[in-house]
């Protein structure tokens, strides 16, 4: 019945949002982590190009896979319509 | 009438529902294997990196031939999986997961190859606090963790619906289905959702595949030693991965194929399709293999000469004769006529380009290393049993994990095969159509009528 | 901003490794004991490379004192993963033992093979080490450094007396110790200095040249152009 939740289920969304999250924070830390060299090689002067360069398309790429994740999980997870 | 759809592939659920001793025993042989390796590993992180065989000049061995090995074999899944998704082959779907599966492990393997061969593994924080993207380490660090997440990725969407069926009918581990299985109930909405996704990392995961195996290669490529600065060394080790995945792959499926008792799904025309597969990398790959020796033969540098000639008739010519009987002569005997004993053939190819192909890796490590350009004195490389032990420790891990993950899922994608018997006849029928001419614009039937 | 250079006289060096003795007692260089020689693990950060003498086979021998070419254009630097091998802005490769996390990437890279590795914990502190120099842990690379911490100390006592570096205040241990002279060192960029001088010579040329490593160790050829 619609608006009814056991603890179960309960729990069983918040360890999938909580999957959601960690995707979040581990992409998210590759993503920094990519800024974080660059940022260095800027400072020190060393050879910053090539931090730049593959920063262009590891990002995006990590990014989209960040995207893909959100995507399957609200798609999956918001589907009320099912219920 | 789900019931009844999942009791006709009651034989893909049997492995997860019930355990018998076989499984045990094999954990426990695998278990001695990685103990082997963890005693090794303890030695050398007691004793230093002396413990091995490497020396100077030879200060890359076997750990890094290990690495690029098991990195080669990452590309059998998501790249065949990938492929023949987004080419649309039916004859794919009971081998999808499998190799998906060997992607995701292999990859962990390979990685730890790296930390294993560092001297100091204990400073490892430093790649990520001090690290260069000048350095091709960096550009594999990124990469192979752009492939792991993305292999993960495209390994966990379709295993969702597969997922689902198991958090409604089986009663154990019940927390750990629901929630993986992400609320799924195959409403139209959500297949168009996961299908969709699933069709993005098809097109997404190759090229960061292609891109890995590239990246290794640039790890000897971008250096100045003879026969490892070769401008074909990106698309010939990219070659040699898919190459050497496939081989796994198949090794994998005739292993569980007898194991689970899946001779129904994994017949004799998948192994044929996948031989003959096989059969145009081995091709592929003695063009590059050609190609690269010959270009190196006919400058006749000295300095590639030396090393040519140690790989060709000096010290390491049997790795070099080995390599190209197991990788070529025997795969292309077995592989040309595939009608007849396909399995047993197939098997026989797989199995002698696993050999291979890590010859392959052995050869252009430590050759090159062991003949240095200056009067050093040649390099006599002896992998010591602490090298051994971690390499046997390493497959046995592997294929730890793999029996581990087709205990907790089906390795078989089941919905999949659902969809196949259900949808692939009639989709299959529509695109045949559609390639043939209009009967109308053959003037072979007057409009309005059908033949 | 000196750079500093080296140039070594192959006529004049007998190969009596007085450099490699020396080298090794001024930096530490562990003796790693006959069974790991054996095993090709000797560190020898100046390293008499030896060959036949096409001329006379078996007889005639070629030395060639190896340090750290120290090049401009270094192979080992581009790969480090983690900065623990860099050109400094004097022009010594330097190395960072706390940084090294022992991928021997750069040993792989070299093509003059001047890197060494600590295959095991070779090394212990002691009354018998030199206090300047650090003593390398096992799982770290190294290599020579053109006795760095001799221009530090050098540059710190003419600090204190108040003046400048004077010409030959630094100067290698292996430079010290030749007893032929043949080897000798110096500013590369002060066009008087000896080194300077004598890298223009005829009789100059650069190991492994056509890889473009622009290496700052000149060797000058034996003879009438010979080798």
């Amino acid at each position: 019945m619609p608006g009814q939740e056991s603890g179960l289920t309960r729990t069983v969304r918040a360890l999938q949002w909580a999957m959601a999250g960690l995707a979040v924070l581990f992409i998210g830390g590759i993503v920094t982590w990519i800024g974080h060299l660059i940022r260095t090689a800027w400072r020190l002067g060393d050879v910053p190009s090539a931090s730049i360069g593959i920063s262009l398309v590891a990002i995006p790429v990590f990014l989209t896979l960040l995207g893909v994740i959100l995507y399957v999980v609200r798609g999956l997870l918001g589907d009320r319509s099912a219920r | 009438m789900a019931d009844r759809r999942e009791d006709r592939d009651a034989v893909l659920l049997a492995p997860i529902e019930r355990t018998g001793p076989g499984f045990y025993w094999t954990v426990g042989a695998l278990g001695l294997l990685i103990l082997w390796g963890a005693i090794a590993y303890w030695t050398q992180l007691e004793g230093g990196l002396g413990v091995t065989g490497l020396h100077q000049p030879v200060s890359w061995g076997f750990y890094v031939t290990n690495f690029v090995f098991f990195i080669g074999i990452s590309h059998a899944g998501t790249l065949i999986s990938a492929i023949l998704r987004l080419s649309k082959a039916e004859w794919r779907r009971p081998v999808t997961r499998m190799a998906e599966v060997i992607t995701v492990m292999v990859l962990f393997i390979g990685a730890a190859q790296i930390l294993v061969d560092l001297g100091r593994p204990d400073r490892i924080i430093n790649i990520i606090r001090h690290g260069r993207y000048q350095s091709p380490l960096l550009w594999d660090a990124t990469s192979i963790s752009a492939y792991l997440t993305a292999s993960l990725v495209y390994l966990y969407l379709p295993m969702i619906p597969d997922i689902a069926i198991l958090r409604d009918r089986l009663e154990k581990r019940k927390l750990l289905y629901a929630v993986l299985a992400l609320g799924w109930t195959g409403s139209p909405r959500q297949q168009h959702v996961l299908n969709r996704a699933i069709a993005v990392m098809a097109v997404l995961v190759i090229p960061i595949a292609v891109s890995v195996h590239s990246v290794v290669s640039f790890v000897f490529s971008m250096t100045l030693q003879p026969m490892w600065h070769s401008t074909i060394f990106g698309p010939y080790f990219v070659v040699g991965a898919i190459f050497s995945g496939i081989a796994a792959l198949i090794v994998a499926m005739l292993v569980f194929r007898k194991a689970y008792g899946l001779e129904g799904y994994l017949r004799p025309v998948h192994f044929r399709y996948l031989g003959q597969l096989l059969l145009v990398m081995s091709l592929l790959w003695f063009y590059f293999t050609f190609a690269e020796y010959l270009t190196g033969y006919y400058g006749s540098e000295p300095e590639e000469m030396k090393v040519f000639r140690a790989k060709f008739s000096g010290r390491f010519w049997p790795f070099f004769w080995g390599m190209a009987l197991s990788n070529f002569v025997i795969p292309v005997l077995c592989l040309v006529r595939l009608s007849r004993h396909t399995v047993g053939k197939v098997l026989t190819a797989s199995l002698s380009v696993l050999v291979g192909m890590w010859l392959e890796r052995f050869i252009i490590v430590v050759p090159t290393l062991s003949s240095p350009r200056l009067p050093f004195g040649e390099g006599l490389y002896w992998p010591t049993w602490v090298e051994w032990g971690e390499t046997a420790g390493s497959f046995a891990l592997f294929a730890l994990f793999y029996l581990l993950f087709t205990k907790l899922f089906p390795i078989v994608s089941i919905w999949e095969i659902h969809e196949g018997r259900e949808r692939g006849l009639q989709e299959v029928e529509a695109r045949l159509l559609s390639y043939l001419p209009d009967l109308a614009e053959t003037g072979l039937a007057r409009p309005g009528q059908r033949g | 901003m000196p750079r500093w250079g080296m140039v070594i006289d192959l006529d004049r060096c007998t190969g009596c490794q007085a450099c490699v003795m020396a080298c090794k007692a001024e930096n530490n260089v562990p003796a790693v004991g006959r069974r790991e020689a054996a095993r090709g693990r000797v560190i020898s950060w100046m390293q008499v490379l030896t060959e036949e003498d096409e001329g006379h086979p078996g007889e005639v021998r070629r030395f060639l004192p190896r340090p750290c070419l120290m090049c401009d254009d270094p192979p080992c630097t581009k790969v480090c993963p983690v900065y623990a091998t860099y050109l400094n802005p004097e022009g010594i490769v330097t190395q960072i033992y706390a940084r090294c996390i022992g991928c021997r990437f750069c040993m792989a890279a070299c093509p003059y093979n001047a890197k060494y590795f600590n295959w095991r914990a070779y090394q212990r502190e002691g009354p018998d080490r030199n206090p300047d120099v650090s003593v390398r842990p096992k799982g770290v690379v190294e290599k020579c450094t053109f006795c760095h911490h001799r221009l530090q100390k050098a540059r710190e006592r003419a600090r204190a007396e108040r003046r400048d570096l004077g010409p030959g205040e630094y100067v290698p241990a292996c430079a010290e110790a030749c007893p032929a002279r043949a080897i000798v060192f110096g500013d590369l960029a002060d066009p008087g200095s000896e080194v300077a001088r004598l890298a223009r010579s005829p009789r100059a040329f650069r190991l492994l040249e056509a890889l473009g490593t622009k290496p700052k160790v000149i060797y000058l050829t034996e003879g009438e152009g010979r080798g």
